[in-house]
């Protein structure tokens, strides 16, 4: 029951960084959303860091929680269960190396 | 767990009739509009690499400043918030918390999702007549 217990764990880490991120970019800093105003956010150590947990708590929720959907109506048996956990761990992690990358030109 | 006798009063098509049943479904169609949503912003965000100083990400942010990005904004906002509170009802629930007072739990809730909303309608709100955010 890792995925349960993971679920929850990203779920309270959703709920914090989420908080941060949205009054950070719609709240503290509105109007002027472009490439320079999220580099000047990004310049911050701290909020980069909320991005990136946002990236892996993120990915991890959204597809173990699609997969929990998905399990109720054809991916029902154990066989058909583990081929999606696979497919959405590859996905998940491809997901994870592309919005790394997207990240880079304002962290680096 | 409670040790009184299970609720069987909402079976079959009267299950609809219960909160509980309203708050699952909508819960699961936020989900799904949330990954859809994750996967379209990651996705956004990452043209960021193309173009001179993020050109085509620039020309994406213009896009979203039109009224009506902004209020399909606000819509997204409302899964979030719901999404997140009844999240956070579960959590409760599963710590044992409100088992009992579930509906009380989940109106209440319901109560932070307005006032959270309405925190945020005011700032699209206030962007969408002035161009200008709430504390710029």
């Amino acid at each position: 029951m890792w995925s349960w217990l993971f679920q929850r764990i990203t779920a309270v880490l959703l709920i914090v960084c989420l908080a941060i991120h949205l009054i950070f970019t719609h709240i503290l800093s509105i109007g002027e959303l472009d490439y320079i105003n999220i580099g000047d956010r990004l310049a911050h150590a701290g909020l980069t860091a909320v991005d990136i947990i946002l990236l892996a708590a993120g990915i991890y929720h959204a597809l173990n929680g699609l997969r929990m959907v998905l399990m109720d109506y054809w991916f029902t048996s154990r066989k058909r269960a583990l081929t999606l956990t696979i497919g959405l761990w590859v996905v998940g992690l491809a997901f994870m190396g592309y919005g790394t990358w997207a990240l880079w030109p304002w962290i680096s | 767990m409670s040790g009184k006798p299970r609720e069987t009063a909402n079976v079959g098509a009267g299950l609809w009739k219960a909160t509980g049943m309203w708050a699952w479904l909508l819960f699961r169609i936020s989900g799904l509009v949330l990954v859809f949503y994750l996967g379209a912003h990651i996705i956004i965000i990452s043209t960021g690499q193309f173009g001179a100083d993020g050109e085509a990400l620039n020309g994406f942010m213009k896009t979203f400043d039109h009224p009506v990005a902004v209020l399909l904004d606000l819509a997204l906002v409302v899964a979030v918030l719901y999404h997140a509170l009844n999240g956070v009802r579960i959590i409760l629930m599963d710590f044992g918390v409100g088992v009992q007072r579930h509906k009380i739990i989940f109106w209440s809730a319901m109560a932070v999702v307005v006032i959270c909303f309405a925190i945020f309608a005011w700032v699209a709100l206030t962007y969408i007549v002035t161009g200008e955010g709430v504390t710029s």
